[in-house]
């Protein structure tokens, strides 16, 4: 049995890491989700996030989010890293803008996907 | 901010991806990049009902989205609006959503070229979208309540759309 996946391993989108397009964070708060536009730096194997302070209060250590880079307008240009993790401060990493806070994903699942890589895969369900 | 504020509504005009933040039942955190269209001061994304996204509105009608203005390089605003969502089933509805969707992403200029580009592709979207792997269609519907304008930080410039765009158009040249 065969079906239609756009999932590609995450090396093949490495690039969104090298040159972020746009990266967002998405977490639960009192009011309902909060989405927060961040600065991505992928070092080490790492998903480094900066944010203004404004919106970094809303965070609690720990916490869990969902990092979202995406690029692409038409249909077969998105691609996407979606990293689900939880939240650390981040203080005393040299190279990061002074101008916003910062912390380190750890993630808990990863998935990229690129509509463009759109195949048929064995279906192991 | 007014959802109906004509600053808003510009950037709802001009954006084409919409990333829809929802929370489970259990108060986890989902977002997903959507296509969408706007119509009477609602806004409206295609999905299926199998998605987290959908399967969260159900549980939580809360829904915070995230729009920016893609197709222009250097413009940085970016849009959240605040609202609550149901997911919508009924058959006509997710029609007329379909022509919306159809007009807004493929009989543009842009999106035309780029599915001709892509041409080998188009019956694997078909089984895509048909097979009901995923669940059967379905359309959010998002009522705004609230709307906040910021801007994007330096490295959210979208040169590679761009660039990418000349490429297929260039390739369907030859």
């Amino acid at each position: 049995m065969k079906r239609v996946t756009l999932n590609v391993d995450l090396t093949e989108v490495r690039d969104l890491l090298e040159r972020v397009p746009r990266a967002c964070v998405a977490f639960a708060s009192e009011e309902g989700p909060r989405v927060e536009l961040v600065t991505v730096v992928f070092t080490d194997d790492r998903y480094l996030v900066g944010m203004p302070s404004g919106a970094a209060n809303h965070f609690t250590a720990h916490q869990e989010v969902v990092l979202l880079i995406d690029d692409g307008v038409q249909f077969f240009d998105l691609r996407a890293i979606y990293v689900r993790g939880h939240v650390q401060p981040l203080s005393g990493v040299e190279g990061l803008a002074d101008d916003s806070v910062w912390f380190a994903v750890q993630p808990t699942r990863s998935v990229a996907w690129d509509y463009a890589r759109m195949r048929e895969v064995d279906d192991e369900s | 901010m007014n959802p109906d504020d004509p600053a808003v509504v510009d950037i709802l005009r001009r954006a084409m991806v919409a990333r829809i933040a929802t929370v489970s039942r259990s108060g986890r955190p989902h977002i997903n990049p959507l296509y969408f269209v706007r119509e009477n001061g609602k806004i409206y994304l295609g999905t299926v009902d199998r998605t987290l996204a959908a399967l969260n509105v159900k549980a939580n009608p809360r829904v915070t989205i995230l729009f920016d203005v893609e197709s222009e390089p250097n413009d940085r605003r970016v849009l959240t609006i605040h609202g609550a969502a149901i997911v919508r089933t009924d058959s006509r509805l997710c029609r007329w959503y379909v022509v919306r969707d159809y007009r807004k992403y493929i009989l543009s200029r842009p999106g035309f070229l780029n599915a001709l580009a892509h041409i080998r592709l188009l019956p694997l979207v078909r089984r895509f979208v048909t097979s009901g792997e995923k669940g059967a269609e379905c359309v959010l519907e998002v009522r705004p309540e609230r709307a906040e304008r910021l801007t994007a930080p330096k490295q959210a410039g979208n040169k590679d759309v761009y660039i990418r765009r000349q490429r297929d158009a260039r390739f369907l040249r030859r």
